[in-house]
């Protein structure tokens, strides 16, 4: 394997993947042979992360905290082409689904992931999934550590942990190592938020009871300050409480969400305190040289610093006004001087957002190898990014994502939307998803006129499952089926930024789908009409309310 | 064109097991890929015995159910519900598989 600056399988990470390809393998030949039934079958095929979806099983591959290597991320393009229809769909939990596998190719597909240290067990079920973090990890700077060490540790003592394979209810977990949550840690079954306290340690804040879906909630804090060393018995303890108390009488109350609310913070609080002090020096107790050897392996690549303004990208910032708007919106300061964070926009004007084809995964890898380290990450928010780019070479990147259609400047603006794959593939789904979002976004393709409206999230979900995060859009935009007709739910004020988080408001009546885009429309033209200087949409929302909104769109639509 | 659109009617569907394609039962027994080959219940009897017929033949297909459907007066049957026309027609989108030659 290529080096890589992350965690690298050992050989018990790769024989505990490739006996379960080998198992998988044989679970489907008798499964196709009729020896096992669907109903013994399926969650066979689940814990492998197979779904079967409207018109095709649907695999959905675990990209760990969602860091990628390029030869990885060709290995994904390779399967999408050899074994689906030549794209896949990076989803908001960092994952990598393929829409059209066949069950007969999964066990091959797996094989093959299995070849690059990759697999796709604890993508379903109801157990611990797969640990998502901040995507500008090791890069980042304000960054006080990276959360993907702690990713990884939470990933080791929870792949295949037997007593929480059968958890009420799935469990999400993500982890923040910066003051700027990019994880959306209070919207989670537990949300880690690394911090410095005033003796100069640091620790996490321990988010617990987070969760969209069909009851959002915003987490609340368990633990200010929990030594690192001890995450791994404060998660157990937690979990065991979990395991212990949630309830298994009712899918739709079975989310640890619930049981924080249904008995309160303190008592959820007393019990795991009392669980985690009767196993904190167990072997939980992670001993510091175990970190450290995990810690070693996320060690950031070597960087010189370079100047901090580039003689190349000046030039091109004055003649190029789209580069110029890209530099605004898609380029992140790194913490090595002379370096960026360059987002590769998976959402140019009319596609389905985050999709990419197998070529497009293959440009992406070249990209990482000649400019980025060779690394990828995946965002929650469906885009890609190159985590270590060095400022002179930001024109050549610019250039070459022009090439895939990858260099929109429109990251964190109106068409950066989030959304589920919605009715067209998901058999939960009540609503199409994305045709709505194509129509949205190509109708305020122009990128003047996004970087005039601002930074403006809209999050659009395709029923109340809450895939696409509509509670913590700016603008969120939920599907519902009545009667047969779609219709589109409109909230506003949601937010996942840090001390911010909040769950949004339901407008008024649905709209019917025809009037989506006049809705929004007229949002934005409400809020062009009232905001202030340096107001954002949300901060125009939060400062007049809904009143005017509403008005302007029902007198619209 | 007149459309019967009672809910009366109704065919048995299913995704097949080896590659979770859509396909409906015809008369003869048989899956299809071809919706209009779907063997059609026209009252609530005959639509209790295609789901046992569907049931019986679902060796090679996964968790068969009944479909409700219009047919127009030249016989042209579709799903009555949007989910089960997505299902027959497919994406209501262009995938991204056409991007996939433009940028190969």
């Amino acid at each position: 394997m290529p080096d890589t600056h992350f965690y690298r399988y050992d050989d018990y990470d790769r024989t505990l993947v490739a006996e379960r390809v080998d198992q998988f393998r044989d679970q489907v030949r008798r499964r196709i042979a009729g020896e096992l039934t669907e109903e013994q079958f399926k969650p066979l095929r689940l814990t492998n992360g197979l779904y079967l979806q409207l018109h095709a099983y649907m695999l959905r591959i675990a990209i760990p905290y969602g860091t990628l290597a390029s030869h990885q991320l060709r290995k994904l393009a390779e399967i999408s082409r050899k074994y689906d229809r030549g794209y896949g769909h990076f989803t908001t939990r960092q994952n990598l689904q393929l829409n059209w596998i066949k069950l007969e190719d999964a066990p091959d597909a797996l094989a093959a992931l299995a070849e690059v240290d990759m697999h796709a067990m604890q993508t379903s079920g109801n157990c611990i999934r797969n640990v998502t973090a901040d995507h500008f990890a090791g890069a980042a700077i304000d960054e006080i550590e990276d959360p993907r060490i702690w990713c990884e540790i939470v990933r080791q003592w929870s792949t295949l942990h037997p007593e929480f394979s059968f958890l009420p209810r799935k469990f999400k977990i993500a982890i923040t190592g910066s003051p700027n949550d990019r994880a959306a840690v209070r919207v989670h079954d537990i949300g880690l938020r690394l911090w410095r306290n005033e003796q100069g340690e640091v620790g996490f804040e321990v988010i617990v009871g987070g969760g969209l879906g069909r009851t959002p909630m915003i987490g609340k804090t368990l633990r200010e300050f929990l030594p690192r060393d001890e995450l791994l018995a404060y998660l157990e303890a937690t979990l065991r409480v979990y395991n212990r108390y949630g309830r298994r009488d009712n899918l739709y109350k079975a989310r640890i969400k619930i049981l924080v609310h249904e008995i309160g913070a303190e008592k959820m609080r007393e019990e795991v305190e009392a669980e985690y002090a009767s196993i904190r020096d167990s072997a939980l107790r992670l001993p510091a040289e175990t970190i450290e050897a995990i810690a070693e392996q996320f060690a950031p690549p070597v960087l010189a610093e370079r100047p901090a303004i580039s003689g190349q990208v000046e030039a091109e910032r004055l003649s190029n006004p789209e580069f110029a708007l890209w530099l605004k919106s898609n380029v992140a300061p790194h913490r090595v001087q002379g370096h960026a964070i360059v987002t590769a926009s998976l959402k140019p004007a009319g596609s389905p957002p985050g999709d990419a084809s197998a070529a497009q995964m293959d440009g992406v890898a070249d990209i990482a190898d000649a400019y980025s380290q060779g690394e990828i990450r995946v965002s929650h928010e469906q885009n890609l990014i190159f985590p270590h780019v060095a400022l002179d070479d930001l024109p050549k990147v610019y250039k070459s994502l022009a090439a895939l259609g990858f260099a929109e400047a429109n990251v964190g603006k109106i068409t950066d939307i989030i959304a589920c794959p919605g009715l067209d593939y998901c058999a939960l789904a009540n609503a199409r998803s994305i045709p709505v979002a194509q129509r949205i976004s190509t109708h305020f393709a122009g990128l003047a006129q996004q970087h005039d409206i601002g930074d403006l999230k809209i999050k659009i979900s395709g029923c109340i499952n809450a895939c696409g995060h509509h509670h913590v859009g700016h603008i969120g935009i939920l599907g519902v089926d009545k009667n047969g007709v779609e219709l589109y739910q409109l909230s506003l004020g949601g937010d996942v930024d840090f001390g911010k988080t909040a769950i949004g408001t339901i407008l008024g009546p649905a709209v019917t789908a025809d009037k989506v885009v006049e809705a929004v429309d007229a949002l934005v033209a409400t809020y062009l009409d009232t905001r202030s200087a340096g107001e954002r949409f949300v901060d125009t929302y939060r400062r007049v309310g809904a009143k005017p909104f509403k008005e302007r769109v029902y007198a619209a639509v | 064109m007149a459309k019967n659109l009672s809910g009366d009617l109704q065919v048995a569907s299913a995704n097949r097991l080896v590659d979770g394609m859509v396909v409906w039962l015809d008369d003869a027994g048989q899956w299809t890929d071809r919706l209009e080959h779907a063997a059609i219940a026209r009252d609530p009897r005959g639509a209790e015995i295609l789901l046992e017929r569907a049931r019986a033949e679902s060796f090679t297909v996964v968790d068969p159910f009944l479909v409700a459907v219009s047919e127009d007066d030249a016989g042209v049957i579709e799903p009555l519900s949007l989910r089960e026309k997505i299902r027959a027609s497919g994406l209501t989108f262009d995938a991204i598989a056409a991007e996939a030659v433009r940028y190969a």
